[in-house]
């Protein structure tokens, strides 16, 4: 026979369909998010780890100037070092029809006849080179779907100043660019910058390197100490002009691979726990406060001789099926959003493989987490209900008189509308409930505040990076460095209004253990094009002597102003400096080392020598200017600021939006769980009230007003709360996000504060807006006749 | 007293107009074999001042008809008339308006507000009326004037009632209506309430109708209409009514 209490439960379900649904909806945003982060790190991890096992990526990477080959067999015999792959390689421009704009790649030799023993390429479309045919090669995926390059297409690359015409024989991705990119910006640029595998003959031949290699992959074997083999190796490569080897972590892709997804586990587990232990508090509020509304139901069943232990789990029935309803929707939501979420990341990682995955055991934490949660949430209230005597709990329930409630009596006397003085009474009788529903209506403030502050931070990160550090329109480096008359020879080209040399040394930078392998920024202390900022976005002057580290960088390698810095140059002749830190800079790119130009040339012994500029251009003659760089053989690879600016926006922002919109989106769902819980609950404790009220000749709107007006006090007292909880918690957030490529500002527009309000607020009205109806459907006859 | 005169026809005793008229009223719920009449074919005439005792058992049609009155249900069929306001057919807001500017309410179970205080639930109703008094007079009238800064909940059955009678008659309304006031009351509580309806009653002369199934209530009546089955079953004038503290039960 079925049990009565569980025929009240479906009926209860039933008759509160509308608030078991915003609940379940609110557990739901919790869960979905919680499973899209986890997953989304899973798929990832998941993804890297595959694409590196199965491509054998290499553990140890070396470049140098020019070494024979015969010099690998005594590479091989290190003590620790697996496998060894000695290639050549060399950057190179691609000239485009469709395109004025340059194209830099970088050209990897590979075997003729079969894949490389390490850093194999994954093939997309087409097949591996023709080893009869030396103008065959394989160019990366992103550039070939950027471009629409087929196999079978011809492609023009300009190699050691040679125009050259090769035939793509396939598309690869590889593990060594997983993000296709050949500077320190996190961002793959997948249409101008590509990367070309050709045959050893060919990339050789081109570069005048047959039997020699520059460039090796290395993997380590079992127990191998990387340290000493990397130690071993540069003292092998020096007198082949090494430039230091290092492991794979310093390779750009890896890095920001690296950085990506520590960051996403830092962030897959912090802000879904906190989203989850917001939606999980709000739950408990909103579940008390609807368990409170049935005290009068308890006290009755507890009358008729009930015991406690029914009682209770007839509600934790009651709670169970809101969470499952709630797990389902939110475990549906979750992985479509992980597909979603995944869909936009593949634009950033390119991966062979990179599929949303819903693991068996996400889905029972899932379930897990919202069964207890919800289930918590009613043992309290059930607790707090079925401990008061029977004839006490059936009495409905009065707020207590206060001192305060009796003072505020004193304001009616002032004319403050009786509607007013009624809410404020019941907010002061009841403040641990008000406290509730207001850092409930509170802690939704911050979830949609969440989402919009990427937005912000996005565009203060482009308006600074772009529109303040980088101020010029082009940036351009040569293949050796330059002397200043080069610089005049730009400036002449017709459209170019302003030039200004840098010059960029790779350099390791040691203090005490603690090093890091960064570029050295020479640049001009009257530099215009490249102006160095602090926090506060005033200039921050380059020092005429000594170093000055962005502060990530200073505090990474332990140093403090005055300290003194080893240089170790890894380039030419890989001189080696001590300088002394003299400023540290809080700019929000990340790691930056930066000196004067001139006192960084006399320290190379070199007369005013650049190797990089950034252009101002008039943007009219752009194709003009282009036209021009490209004929120019010693401009190794450009780049153009509106270019980087289309490609943040499609990817990064794309990425990041869609992530926002997500998150926006759930802070709105519990927003509306919260509120029009609220709303309800009052309204369902007051229903006699209020119909009493439309009897006396109440309008409908007066009786709406009166019920409200608590919940417009509420919002106004939560909003303010919301926002700045929603900055404090941002800040936490981005606290965790310390990552070398670049620091995520605190930034929050006004607008954002006002659109994260304005949605607690539209949620507000909405919610309003049904229960407004619901108080026009008030049943005023039944008032007449009974207390309940 | 003379309880139990029949008479034919209804006679005006407090005033001569009738301020409230019904013709052929009918209440039914549900429908086919499963309906049930509330009220049947009910004619009915309130007049100006007078003091209407509506008595009957429960299920007799009372509260409907008090509701029908208080503009607060719609009848099945027939017509009801407040002065010149049509009440059958009216739309919400006119029902509104009218228990707004005629209508005093006293439900069975007082139906105050329990976070104001005896001051501010009688000052609510005076702030929504045009000519109300002020809600101390009120307070005074039902003898509750050391009681003006008191919650609900510190009051007892009795005195809620009569600040449920104050409540009701600050706005000065044509009509007050009264379910079951005494209802919730033991009998010395229940006619200080009586005795604050009638004292109304009598002095601001408004049009009073209490339904009871209390046939003791009826004593004080000019007019007591006995329903059952949805029909008026009976018809009695009362020419020396009792005054509120002679009623016993």
């Amino acid at each position: 026979m079925v049990n009565v209490l569980d025929i009240k439960v479906l009926r209860d379900l039933w008759a509160m369909r509308t608030q078991v649904l915003s609940i379940a909806l609110l557990i739901a945003a919790g869960l979905a998010v919680l499973v899209m982060s986890v997953s989304n790190y899973l798929a990832l991890v998941g993804a890297m780890d595959a694409h590196y096992r199965t491509e054998r990526f290499g553990d140890v990477f070396a470049s140098l100037k020019r070494a024979p080959n015969s010099l690998v067999e005594r590479i091989r015999e290190i003590d620790g070092i697996g496998v060894v792959e000695a290639r050549v390689t060399q950057m190179v421009r691609v000239i485009r029809a469709d395109t004025e704009l340059p194209i830099s790649g970088r050209i990897i030799s590979v075997p003729p006849s079969s894949q490389p023993a390490l850093n194999r390429l994954h093939l997309v479309e087409g097949r591996w080179i023709d080893p009869a045919r030396r103008d065959e090669i394989i160019i990366n995926a992103a550039f070939a779907h950027a471009r629409m390059i087929r196999p079978g297409d011809a492609i023009e690359v300009i190699l050691n100043g040679r125009l050259q015409v090769f035939r793509v024989a396939g598309t690869a991705l590889s593990p060594e660019f997983v993000f296709a990119t050949r500077s320190a910006l996190p961002l793959p640029d997948d249409r101008n910058f590509v990367v070309l595998w050709a045959s050893e003959d060919a990339v050789a031949g081109a570069f005048d390197m047959q039997g020699a290699f520059n460039d090796l992959v290395i993997t380590l074997g079992p127990g191998a100490a990387k340290a000493a083999v990397i130690e071993e190796l540069d003292r092998l490569l020096i007198p082949y002009g090494g430039i230091g080897a290092h492991d794979r972590r310093e390779l750009p892709s890896n890095r920001l691979l690296e950085d990506e997804l520590a960051e996403q586990e830092t962030l897959s587990i912090v802000m879904p726990t906190v989203f989850f232990g917001i939606a999980a508090f709000l739950l408990h509020v909103v579940l008390g406060r609807l368990i409170e509304a049935q005290r009068e139901q308890i006290a009755s069943l507890k009358a008729l001789g009930l015991s406690n232990l029914p009682i209770a789990l007839h509600y934790f029935k009651f709670v169970t099926v809101i969470a499952l309803i709630g797990a389902g929707i939110g475990l549906a939501l979750g992985a479509w959003f992980a597909v979603l979420v995944i869909d936009s990341y593949r634009a950033f990682f390119r991966f062979p493989a990179l599929e949303a995955h819903l693991a068996p055991w996400i889905v029972a934490l899932a379930v897990l987490a919202s069964l207890l949660v919800a289930n918590a949430a009613a043992a309290t209230a059930v607790y707090r209900v079925a401990r008061l005597p029977p004839a006490e709990g059936m009495r409905p329930q009065v707020p207590a008189v206060t001192p305060l409630a009796q003072h505020i009596g004193v304001m009616s006397e002032r004319g403050i509308p009786m509607s007013y003085l009624m809410a404020l009474r019941t907010i002061v009788g009841r403040p641990v409930r008000t406290l509730l529903t207001i850092s409930g209506i509170a802690l939704a403030v911050p979830l949609v505040l969440f989402g919009l502050f990427w937005f912000d931070a996005i565009a203060h990160m482009i308006d600074v990076a772009f529109g303040r550090i980088e101020r010029g329109d082009a940036f351009v480096t040569f293949v050796t460095p330059v002397p200043a008359r080069a610089l005049h020879e730009l400036r002449s080209v017709p459209g170019v209004l302003l030039v200004e040399g840098q010059r960029i040394v790779p350099a390791r930078l040691v203090a005490g253990h603690r090093s890091y392998r960064t570029s050295l920024v020479g640049l001009s202390s009257q530099s215009e094009l490249k102006v160095l900022r602090d926090a506060a976005l005033a200039s921050v002057a380059v020092p005429d002597d000594g170093l000055m580290l962005s502060r990530p960088l200073a505090e990474h390698l332990g140093l403090q102003i005055g300290d003194i810095i080893t240089v170790e140059v890894q380039e030419a002749k890989r001189p080696v400096f001590h300088l002394c830190l003299v400023k540290i800079s809080d700019d929000i790119l990340g790691v930056s080392a930066t000196m004067d130009i001139a006192a960084l040339n006399r320290m190379m012994r070199e007369d005013d020598a650049f190797n990089a500029a950034s252009l101002k251009l008039d943007e009219s003659q752009s194709r003009i200017v282009w036209q021009r760089i490209q004929a120019m053989p010693k401009i190794e690879a450009s780049s153009v600021k509106a270019l980087w600016l289309a490609l943040f926006d499609e990817t990064i922002a794309g990425m990041i939006i869609v992530g926002a919109l997500v998150l926006a989106g759930f802070g709105l769902l519990i927003a509306i769980g919260v509120v029009y819980n609220s709303a309800r609950v009052a309204l369902q404790e007051r229903a006699w009230e209020l119909a009493s009220l439309r009897i006396l000749g109440f309008t409908r709107r007066e009786v709406a007003t009166i019920l409200l007006s608590e919940l417009v006090f509420e919002l106004i007292v939560a909003i303010p709360i919301g926002l700045t909880a929603g900055y404090a918690l941002i800040k936490f957030i981005v606290s965790l996000r310390v990552r070398e490529s670049f620091q995520v500002p605190v930034v929050i527009e006004p607008r954002s504060y006002a659109m994260a309000a304005l949605v607690v607020i539209a949620a507000a009205a909405a919610s309003a807006f049904v229960v407004r109806r619901r108080i026009d459907n008030l049943d005023l006859v039944a008032v007449l006749k009974t207390r309940d | 007293m003379t309880l139990g005169e029949d008479t034919s026809q209804p006679r005006a005793l407090a005033g001569d107009h009738p301020v409230f008229i019904a013709r052929g009223l009918s209440k039914v719920y549900g429908s086919g074999d499963a309906c049930v009449y509330a009220l049947r074919d009910v004619d009915l005439e309130i007049r100006q001042g007078e003091f209407l005792v509506l008595l009957g058992p429960s299920g007799s049609g009372k509260s409907t008809l008090l509701n029908i009155l208080g503009g607060l249900d719609a009848p099945t069929s027939g017509s009801a008339t407040w002065r010149d306001h049509e009440l059958t057919g009216a739309s919400d807001a006119d029902l509104t308006a009218y228990r707004r500017e005629h209508v005093g309410f006293v439900f069975q179970f007082y139906n105050l507000i329990p976070n104001l205080t005896v001051r501010e639930n009688v000052r609510l109703v005076a702030q929504i009326a045009s000519d109300p008094m002020c809600p101390e007079e009120a307070l005074e009238l039902v003898g509750l004037s050391h009681r003006l800064d008191y919650f609900p909940s510190q009051l007892s059955g009795g005195e809620q009632q009569r600040v449920a009678v104050a409540r009701a008659i600050v706005k000065r309304p044509d009509i007050l209506l009264c379910d079951e006031p005494t209802g919730a009351l033991d009998a010395d509580t229940g006619r200080l309430v009586l005795g604050a309806i009638s004292k109304v009653n009598a002095e601001l002369g408004t049009t009073t109708v209490v339904i009871t199934h209390n046939s003791a209530i009826a004593g004080m009546a000019n007019r007591i209409l006995r329903l059952s089955g949805g029909r008026i079953a009976r018809e009695e004038l009362n020419r020396t009514p009792l005054r509120a503290e002679d009623v016993t039960w």
